[in-house]
């Protein structure tokens, strides 16, 4: 599904002609969006959240709405305004069927697919997601969307997040959702390896990661991308080749050392700001989470290292004089 | 003549090298851990990361066992520097290490079943076993239940003064433990603390 949207949204021309409405809403991206248009979507978007809100479905604003299908659509208007699409008008991507009510029987597969604004990124990283295990599993790339895994009602994009656990919090929350769900698992979940018709069963997500220690606490420090994503250059975008687990990173060094991993990963937004405060090599991954082996302080481990020395060399130089003493003494006393 | 007298019970001596054996176990992993780099293979972290928290947590009921036995028996009482003239015996005792032991001179202190240890000895280890390895078994256990930590500090996570603790006083009890070592090859002769520490009986 992911290539026949690209397909399908015909990106060769988007790309070249520029759609209008796209460079429209990728200068909104750039928050270039002026603040009297932000305030007339906001209004607009106003008429969707009167239904598609938690306080809708506790008391309809009317008594012929599916509420079992309402509850499945429903947003919270304080987690979508402040969202990277959070100034944008909802019928933006849901354009067609949902200016009346009820709205068109077509209109959810009509919504606007990711390539129509993000076509060139979406370019970019095809390749990447092609190598990915979400699109090598047999059967699984046609039901991989962006939004499988990026929510565009909510997610917010890590340069703006600035905060790493609330990165990894958003991150980790997309993988989990079907990760560490046997429901939502089965609805992708291709046929088993070894067992054809047979849908593979979701690896239990703790006993899978035995193996590492403090698992859940590495998951609230760090993104499951952190090892499932090939390492890429410092400075560039993480990459959407996720890694099953024979691929996936385990040498723990790879972030536990003072040339961390993490510097081009979680914290890449970071980097520029490090200053090595109070001394401390990777004093931005420490500012956030304290990661042995690379959160250190070279002067004191140097101190460290030479009292261990001079203690080491104290007691060899004291045992020596001792024996060549004893020697003497024993040469004297014949 | 030679005197010998049954100077450490069972237990102190079954405790002594429990303890040695997780010091050195938790001294090679901690530094595994610490200095961990691709170019520094010691233990495997993950391994490392393993074993440093069983040994740790041996060590915290070593300890633990250690403190009441201590209390029960009276022993801890030989860990007191007692006056009078405690610095003039600890000077005493300095100068034999530097100039007296090299010119064999008897040791300046004789052991006793009242008192096993000279001053230096009960005041250096009074200050590992009751200062520095209650603070680094307190942050060691700190770092295992994270949750117990500071959220912050001067703007860094709360862990760092945990960890930059632990780090110190393990580096303060390695230190030790080369000294200590060392050390027990000064006595009667080179191997006769030794053998004290394995039999129980002191001879001199």
């Amino acid at each position: 599904m992911f290539i026949s949207w690209c397909k399908s949204a015909a990106v060769p021309i988007l790309v070249l002609t520029g759609s209008v409405w796209a460079f429209s809403v990728l200068a909104a991206e750039a928050a270039s969006i002026d603040t009297a248009t932000i305030e007339k979507n906001r209004k607009a978007n106003e008429a969707c959240f009167a239904c598609h809100s938690a306080a809708a479905i506790n008391k309809p604003p009317r008594a012929d709405l599916d509420l079992g299908k309402l509850k499945e659509s429903r947003l919270q208007p304080e987690d979508f305004t402040p969202s990277d699409h959070g100034v944008m008008d909802c019928r933006q991507c849901h354009g067609r069927g949902y200016d009346d009510f009820p709205h068109s029987v077509t209109g959810k597969d009509e919504t606007s697919p990711c390539t129509e604004c993000h076509a060139a990124k979406v370019l970019r990283l095809e390749p990447q997601f092609n190598g990915s295990v979400h699109a090598k599993a047999k059967g699984l790339k046609e039901k991989f969307t962006c939004s499988t895994c990026h929510n565009a009602h909510i997610n917010i994009v890590a340069l703006k997040l600035k905060e790493p656990h609330k990165i990894v919090a958003q991150d980790n929350h997309g993988c989990l959702e079907c990760h560490n769900s046997d429901e939502t698992f089965a609805k992708f979940s291709p046929d088993g390896e070894k067992t054809p018709g047979v849908k593979k069963k979701r690896p239990d997500i703790d006993t899978i990661h035995e193996w590492l220690p403090n698992t859940r606490l590495h998951w609230q420090a760090v993104r499951c991308v952190e090892c499932h994503t090939p390492e890429v250059a410092a400075g560039k975008m993480l990459s959407h080749e996720i890694l099953n687990k024979e691929k996936a990173e385990k040498k723990c060094v790879t972030c536990h050392s003072a040339n961390s991993s993490l510097k081009t990963r979680l914290y890449r937004h970071m980097v520029k700001d490090e200053q090595q405060k109070y001394g401390f090599t990777n004093s931005v991954i420490l500012s956030n989470s304290y990661v042995i082996g690379a959160t250190r302080h070279p002067l004191l481990d140097s101190t460290v290292i030479g009292l261990v020395i001079l203690t080491l060399l104290g007691v060899l130089a004291h045992g020596a004089i001792r024996i060549i003493c004893a020697i003497r003494r024993k040469e004297n006393s014949q | 003549m030679s005197t010998r007298i049954y100077l450490l019970p069972l237990w102190i001596r079954i405790w002594h090298w429990t303890n040695a054996l997780l010091i050195v176990t938790l001294a090679v992993t901690g530094v595994s851990l610490h200095f961990a780099d691709p170019g520094l293979p010691l233990v495997e972290f993950s391994l490392a990361a393993r074993i440093h928290d069983i040994a740790g947590v041996s060590l915290v009921v070593a300890y633990a066992l250690f403190t009441i036995a201590n209390i029960v028996s009276g022993n801890w009482w030989q860990y007191v520097p007692k006056p009078p003239g405690i610095l003039e015996r600890c000077w005493r005792q300095t100068k034999w290490y530097c100039l007296g032991i090299f010119k064999g001179e008897p040791h300046p202190y004789r052991v006793t079943e009242e008192a096993n240890f000279n001053a230096l000895q009960a005041l250096s280890y009074w200050g590992i076993m009751y200062v520095v390895m209650p603070v680094m078994l307190a942050t060691g256990l700190l770092f295992l239940f994270p949750q117990f930590a500071p959220d912050r500090f001067f703007g860094f996570d709360g862990l760092l003064p945990v960890a930059v603790l632990h780090y110190l006083t393990g580096a303060a009890i390695m230190m030790f433990m080369i000294a200590h070592i060392y050390l027990g090859t000064t006595g009667h002769t080179a191997t006769s603390m030794f053998k004290t520490m394995i039999t129980g009986w002191h001879e001199d």
